[in-house]
């Protein structure tokens, strides 16, 4: 026992110089002030988000006192749920239109620019990668006006609604998959492809069966960030919406909830809470799977991990 | 596999004004086992992307199996590559990878699945066919892409530095293993490399390549023992190099007598005949060293300057009397290998293993680089 006890105090004595250093930095990286001010920060940001979810489920119309829990603003009120409010359900089937139509297009012509792009290396493949890249520094209010502007007074054919909301968030959301797939593809580099060509294929063949598989995870992670955007837009379907049936779910949350209307504060909480529940699904998904897909790859670094999603 | 003849006929390719394969022509026989081999940036990569179909020559022919291929694209060709980082497509497992260009030539499900397991079975990695690239290690892997082209059947079988990444030891068994591999399939293979053992392991013939053009090819124990110029004995093994000039020019029967500083040596190999000015090489393990009394011919005295254990032998750094040193290779009892530093010997640089050869200081950027002061013996490093 007593050689037992000695062992570890011996050490402990040894090391304590270590400890109260390491201890000492640790309290200087950490002070308890930046802690408290992060918390403060989190519950400011999330409290009315958190509370909004809340009230959803309140079975009473009020946003301030809780009633008991009730799916009543989702889908029991025969008027003014979500499910049977025209105006609220029309907007949830608007934004999932918008998404899965921008997504479909902007992707794979995103995915072509990158690949056009990466083969050309000329000035004006670099003036063309300029552009693209505008699309992020330019605020999408100017782009919104812009395309307002466009539509109204040039291009008087194309009339406001679901058709130039669409074309507006394809032009917006291309450049996502453009960026991310050209990073990819400079990670992979030609030696894949030149070894497809060698064992056979074609220059189309070896697209399709060698690269368009090592830039699937970057196609995908381009799906799920363009997707996730398209339901949280507001300035682009705002501008470019004629009537209610063409109002996604931001644009009621918005009008409805600034302006006041017809519908229940409650179920507008709920319109907001399938919104938030939505983005959060698609992101969360999406860096699963992606994880997934890469899994082989980050575990022995090819040097082919992009890390978009993977924040690593 | 009857065929695998490849000719290049003053293939060029220039990137730009930069010249990276400058006219080489060469005649590659159907089975042989042949060698480019060149420092990095000689041309001898771009020359097999060349052949590859992957570059578009400048000008110039590659002529396989009597057909004209210069410019068909790389899918067009019955010449498959190894590459020096395998490129293994990574989201197929090995029996997919092994499989991936037999669509091409339109095979049935059973012929396929039957030549995959030929070609794995050929490279050992039977039991491996339902792994992914990234669980095997890197001298399976570089068997996956070896049989990845093989069961192909091409007539010739392209490599470029396939041994480059892995670690010494494994590089041994797997050169022994390519050799016998090779003339079990008798494929035309045409490797290159930097690693002068590997292509005097492996090789039927070496072309030894410098700044975009084949400067010597032969047989590894020819180029190896009777380099054309001082480029290629550098190049090839260690060389003692030595400016000396020519005081009786020889014949086929007559050694060729040379003055190295102020003593007479003969030398029977290389360009006997030549006159003037002139290059000396021999190899380390041909110079013998003897104690300074005994009567020696052919020899320089010098003095011991270090001694190097190195495994297999011991070299011996010798300070000469011409004001240069030079290594000798002995084995490691002798008696030479126990002398220590400053003991006077002579070095003997026997006739036939004592080379001459033209002294073109322009062909030798090594040489230049060391600006080595004439009528100095330079050990090469």
């Amino acid at each position: 026992m007593t050689g037992g006890s000695l062992a570890p105090s011996a050490a402990t004595r040894v090391a304590l110089p270590g400890i109260s250093r390491l201890g000492r930095i640790r309290r200087l990286r950490r002070p308890s002030i930046l802690r408290g001010f992060v918390w403060l920060y989190l519950v400011w940001s999330l409290a009315p988000v958190a509370l909004a979810i809340l009230f959803s489920f309140n079975s009473g119309s009020s946003v301030t006192e809780w009633q008991g829990f009730s799916l009543r603003w989702y889908v029991g009120d025969p008027y003014y749920s979500v499910l049977h409010d025209p105006a609220l359900h029309q907007a949830v089937i608007q934004t999932v239109r918008l998404a899965v139509l921008t997504t479909v297009v902007a992707v794979p012509i995103g995915v072509l620019f990158a690949i056009g792009v990466h083969r050309w290396r000329s000035r004006q493949a670099s003036a063309w990668t300029f552009v693209m890249l505008l699309a992020f520094v330019m605020p999408e209010l100017i782009f919104g006006v812009g395309i307002f502007l466009l539509l109204t007074n040039l291009l008087t054919f194309i009339r406001l609604g679901t058709t130039a909301q669409f074309l507006a968030l394809v032009a917006w959301n291309i450049s996502w998959p453009a960026i991310i797939v050209r990073a990819r593809l400079q990670s992979i580099g030609a030696h894949y492809e030149e070894a497809a060509r060698d064992l056979g294929a074609s220059a189309t063949g070896a697209i399709r069966r060698v690269l368009l598989p090592l830039l699937f995870p970057a196609i995908f992670a381009s799906v799920v960030l363009v997707f996730a955007g398209v339901i949280d837009d507001f300035v682009i379907v705002d501008l470019l919406s004629s009537n209610a049936q063409s109002e996604p779910m931001s644009v009621i949350i918005y009008t409805l909830g600034a302006h006041g209307g017809s519908a229940a504060a409650p179920a507008l909480n709920a319109l907001a809470t399938v919104m938030l529940v939505m983005s959060i699904v698609t992101v969360a998904a999406g860096w699963a799977v992606y994880r997934r897909l890469t899994r082989g790859e980050r575990r022995r670094d090819e040097g082919l991990s992009l890390g978009p999603l993977t924040g690593a | 596999m009857a065929g695998g003849t490849v000719t290049l006929n003053d293939l060029t390719k220039r990137f730009g004004s930069q010249c990276a394969v400058d006219g080489i022509c060469a005649e590659i026989t159907g089975g042989e086992f042949f060698s480019l081999l060149g420092p990095s940036g000689c041309g001898k990569t771009t020359t097999l992307r060349m052949l590859a179909g992957f570059e578009e020559p400048t000008s110039g022919a590659i002529v396989l199996d009597g057909a004209d291929v210069t410019h068909l694209p790389p899918n067009k060709r019955r010449v498959n590559t190894v590459f020096q980082h395998y490129a293994l497509f990574p989201f197929l497992d090995v029996r997919a990878n092994v499989a991936f260009g037999l669509r091409y030539q339109h095979c049935s499900k059973k012929e396929v699945s039957q030549r995959v397991g030929e070609a794995l079975d050929l490279v050992e990695l039977g039991p491996y066919h339902g792994r992914r690239p990234a669980q095997l290690s890197g001298g399976q892997q570089q068997r996956v892409a070896l049989a990845r082209a093989l069961v192909l059947r091409p007539s010739v079988l392209l490599l470029d530095e396939p041994l480059g990444a892995l670690d010494a030891r494994m590089r041994r068994t797997l050169q022994v293993e390519l050799k016998a591999l090779q003339e079990r399939v008798g494929i035309t293979f045409i490797y290159v490399t930097h690693d002068q053992s590997e292509a005097l392991t492996m090789s039927d013939r070496i072309a030894v390549m410098n700044r975009g053009r084949i400067v010597q090819v032969g047989r590894p124990r020819a180029v190896y023992d009777e380099p054309a110029d001082a480029y290629v004995a550098d190049f090839l093994g260690v060389s003692n190099l030595m400016d000396a000039v020519v005081r009786t020019p020889g014949s086929a029967a007559r050694p060729c007598a040379v003055m190295a500083g102020d003593f007479e040596l003969e030398a029977r190999g290389g360009v006997v005949d030549a006159t003037g000015l002139v290059r000396l090489a021999i190899r380390p393990e041909r110079v013998t060293l003897h104690g300074y009394r005994e009567s020696v011919a052919n020899a320089i005295p010098g003095l011991v300057e270090r001694t190097v254990f190195l495994g297999s032998a011991t070299q011996v750094m010798v300070h000469l009397a011409a004001g240069v040193t030079i290594q000798a290779l002995v084995a490691n009892g002798s008696e030479a290998a126990s002398w220590p530093a400053g003991t006077p010997v002579q070095a003997c640089l026997p006739p036939a293993a004592l080379r001459v050869l033209p002294c073109d200081p322009a062909a030798n950027p090594v040489e230049q680089a060391a600006a080595v002061p004439a009528g100095a013996v330079r050990p090469a490093p």
